[in-house]
C-alpha cells in the first residue's frame, strides 16, 4: 500500500473529528470556557494584588552602626513578613518577578554615614516591581514614619537626615499575574490532553465505534495521529482564546516570540496528549478510566504549578516536582510569554517533556484495546 | 492458480473460554456469490464464528480462509475483502452520514462515492445529517452503505432485520437480494426462519458450538419431512405479518 493511502485515514479522521469536536458543546464548553472562567478568576485576584501579609526583603549593604541597628529591629514589624535569605538586588528582583517578595529596601552604603556636618544620615530605597506598586506604597508609608523617630533621635535637627525613595521598575516587569497566566494556559492543556481521551475513546468503545473501525484495514497510529491533529487544533484555539482574553482584559505582556510560543504550546499539547491517550485507548470503559485520569490529574494540577507556584512548596518537593510532565511545560510558556526566553533557552525543560513523550506514546501503542 | 471455488473455507475452527468450547470444531464452505445463514438459538456460537472469520477475535484451533487467505495468517489482508455489519449499528454521534462514509472508506484507503452509496440505500435526503438522528430502520441501511463503501467481495451481516418493523425487514431483504445480484457473497445470521427461507442460498443450523445441519432451506425442509414430521397446526395460507403488511402497505415509513 503507499504512502498516500495510508495517509489518507489520517486526513479524513483528523478533518471529521475536528468538525465533531467543534459540533460537540459539552467538550467545547470544558475546552474553551472552562479555562476562561479560571482566567477571569484568577486575573481577578492576583491583577488587584490583594494580600494580607506583605512580603518584604531587606539588602542592607552599609557597615554603618545605625543601618546594623535598624536591619537587626526589621523582624520585629507586624504589617510586613521579612522574607529571608535574599542576598541581593538582583535576587530580590528575580523574587519579586515571581511574587515571593513584594518589595525589597535597600540600605546602601551610605546610610547611616557622618556627613560633613558631622550629624548621620541615610536613604533607604524601596524597589518594587508593577505588580508591587501597592505594596511599596504602603511599605514606603510604614519607613517614613519610622525614620521620623530616627530622625527625631539620632539627628537631633529640623531636618529630615533619612529619607525614603521609592524606585520603580525599569523594565516592563512581570505581574504577578503574568506568573500565574502560564499555570493557568498548563491547566487547560492537561484538562484538554487528559480529560478529553479519557471520555472520548471509552465512549466509542462503549458504542461499538472502535469495534467497528478495528474490522477495517485501520491502524492504531492511523487512529491516534488524527485525534492528537484535532486535539491539538483545539487546543491551540482555546489557549489563543486565553492569550487575547488575558491581555485584553488584564494587561498580560507577551515578551517572547510568539511563533516559538506556539509551537512549544504545541509540542506541550502533544506531550500531555499521550498521557489521556494511554489511559483511554487501554481503558475498558469510563469506569476504569475516569478514577484513573483523575489520580493523574490532580496530582499534576496540585504540584506542577498551575493555580500555586511551586515556590510555595518545601524544597523537596519543589525538586521533585520539576520532573513531572506539566511542571516543564508551564515553566517554559512562562519563560517565552515573560522573560522571552527562546526555545534555545529551555533545554532542560524540552528535555523532560521529550522524555514523557516518548514513554507516555510507548505505553499508548502497547496497551491500546480496540475493544 | 485454481481460481478460488469458496470465498469462505473453515475447518475445524474452535473458540475456547476457559472450559467452555463455544465453537467446537465446525467446517464449512461458502460458495462465490451465495448468501449463507447461520441459524440458530442465542449463545450457540454464531456471532463468535462469524467473529472469528471476520479477524475480529482471535482463531484458538483450526483455520479459516476468506477467498484463500488465511485468516490467522494475513488478518488485514483479509480485512481488505470483506464487509462488516456488525448486530448493533455503531457510529460517532455528531458526524454526517456523509463524513461517516467517507471516515470508514478512507481506512481502505478509497474516497467513496457517498452519495452514490446512500442513493442505493434511499438516504440520499440524509446525507447531512446525524446517525443518532436516524431511525433504527435508517441505521441499518446505513449501516450496509457503508459496509459496501470499499466494494467489499464478502458481506458479513450479523442479525440484520433484528427491531426492525415488517416494513423495513422486506426492504433490507431486497437490499441484500441486490447486494447478491452485484456478485457479493453475503454471510449472515438470523433469528428469522422466514428471512433465511427467503434470503438464503444455504443454511448452516449451529447447536452448542456445533454445526447440526447444512443444506438448502428446501433440503432441510424436505428431510425433516421425509422422516415423518408433522407440523401440529395446520399451517394457514398467510401469516399476521401478512396482514400487517397488507393493512400498512410495503412502503418504507422512514
Amino acid at each position: 500500500m503507499n504512502i498516500r493511502k495510508e495517509l489518507l485515514p489520517v486526513i479524513v479522521i483528523a478533518r471529521v473529528a475536528t468538525r465533531r469536536a467543534f459540533r460537540d458543546k459539552f467538550a467545547l464548553f470544558f475546552n474553551i470556557v472552562f479555562p476562561l472562567i479560571f482566567l477571569a478568576l484568577f486575573g481577578t485576584l492576583f491583577g488587584n494584588n490583594v494580600r494580607w501579609q506583605i512580603r518584604v526583603a531587606l539588602i542592607n549593604q552599609s557597615k554603618t552602626q545605625v543601618a546594623t541597628k535598624y536591619t537587626s529591629s526589621v523582624n520585629n514589624f507586624k504589617l510586613f513578613r521579612m522574607v529571608p535569605g535574599v542576598k541581593d538586588l538582583e535576587d530580590a528582583r528575580d523574587k519579586m518577578t515571581t511574587g515571593e517578595v513584594d518589595a525589597t529596601i535597600v540600605l546602601p552604603d551610605s546610610f547611616g554615614k557622618i556627613g560633613s556636618d558631622g550629624k548621620t544620615s541615610g536613604t533607604a530605597n524601596v524597589y518594587y516591581t508593577e505588580n508591587g506598586a501597592q505594596a511599596a506604597r504602603a511599605l514606603k508609608a510604614v519607613l517614613v514614619s519610622q525614620f521620623e523617630g530616627l530622625n527625631a533621635t539620632i539627628s537631633q535637627s529640623n531636618g529630615t537626615p533619612y529619607k525614603v525613595i521609592g524606585i520603580p521598575p525599569e523594565d516592563n516587569g512581570t505581574a504577578r499575574f503574568d506568573y500565574t497566566f502560564a499555570g493557568l494556559v498548563g491547566f487547560s492543556i492537561i484538562v484538554l490532553g487528559i480529560f478529553g481521551p479519557v471520555t472520548y475513546f471509552p465512549d466509542l468503545k462503549k458504542n461499538g465505534v472502535l469495534r467497528r473501525l478495528h474490522t477495517t484495514p485501520l491502524r492504531v497510529w492511523q487512529l491516534f495521529v488524527p485525534s492528537v491533529v484535532s486535539y491539538a487544533i483545539i487546543g491551540l484555539v482555546s489557549v489563543t482564546i486565553q492569550y487575547l482574553a488575558a491581555v485584553v482584559f488584564f494587561g498580560l505582556k507577551v515578551q517572547g516570540n510568539i511563533l516559538q510560543l506556539a509551537l512549544f504550546i504545541l509540542y506541550g499539547i502533544i506531550s500531555i496528549l499521550g498521557i489521556g491517550l494511554a489511559l483511554g485507548g487501554w481503558a475498558r470503559n469510563q469506569q476504569q478510566s475516569a478514577p484513573l485520569g483523575n489520580i493523574i490529574v490532580f496530582p499534576i494540577i496540585f504540584m506542577s504549578g498551575t493555580f500555586f507556584p511551586r515556590f510555595y512548596m518545601p524544597d523537596y518537593l519543589q525538586a521533585s516536582s520539576s520532573y513531572l510532565p506539566l511542571t516543564p511545560i508551564i515553566d517554559g510558556i512562562r519563560l517565552i510569554t515573560t522573560e522571552s526566553k527562546s526555545l534555545t533557552d529551555l533545554g532542560p525543560q524540552l528535555m523532560i517533556m521529550t522524555f514523557w513523550t516518548i514513554l507516555v506514546y510507548i505505553l499508548a501503542f502497547k496497551y491500546f484495546r480496540w475493544e | 492458480m485454481l481460481m478460488a471455488k469458496y470465498s469462505i473455507e473453515v475447518k475445524n475452527l474452535v473458540k475456547e473460554y476457559g472450559d467452555n468450547r463455544v465453537v467446537d470444531d465446525i467446517s464449512f464452505s461458502v460458495k462465490e456469490g451465495e448468501i449463507f445463514g447461520i441459524l440458530g438459538p442465542n449463545g450457540v456460537g454464531k456471532t463468535t464464528t462469524l467473529e472469528m472469520i471476520e479477524t475480529m477475535l482471535p482463531i484458538d484451533g483450526g483455520t479459516a480462509l476468506v477467498l484463500g487467505i488465511d485468516v490467522s495468517k494475513k488478518p488485514r489482508d483479509v480485512k481488505f475483502l470483506i464487509g462488516v455489519q456488525t448486530q448493533h449499528p455503531a457510529f460517532m454521534e455528531k458526524v454526517t452520514l456523509i463524513e461517516q462514509i467517507e471516515q470508514m472508506a478512507s481506512a481502505y484507503g478509497i474516497r467513496p462515492d457517498a452519495q452514490a452509496l446512500l442513493s442505493d440505500v434511499g438516504l440520499v435526503s440524509k446525507a447531512d445529517e446525524f446517525v443518532e438522528d436516524l431511525s433504527g430502520g435508517q441505521k441499518q441501511r446505513f449501516s450496509v452503505a457503508v459496509a459496501l463503501a470499499h466494494n467489499p467481495k464478502v458481506l458479513f451481516m450479523d442479525e440484520p432485520t433484528t427491531g426492525l418493523d415488517p416494513q423495513a425487514r422486506h426492504n433490507m431483504w431486497e437490499m441484500i437480494a441486490k447486494i447478491k445480484k452485484r456478485g457479493v457473497t453475503v454471510v449472515l445470521t438470523t433469528h428469522y426462519m422466514e428471512e433465511a427461507e427467503v434470503l438464503c442460498d444455504r443454511v448452516a443450523i449451529m447447536d452448542q458450538g456445533k454445526i447440526v445441519a447444512i443444506d438448502t432451506p428446501d433440503n432441510l425442509i424436505k428431510s425433516l419431512l421425509s422422516s415423518g414430521f408433522k407440523k401440529r397446526q395446520i399451517v394457514e395460507k398467510a401469516n399476521l405479518e401478512d396482514v400487517v403488511l397488507m393493512l400498512t402497505g410495503r412502503y418504507l415509513r422512514d
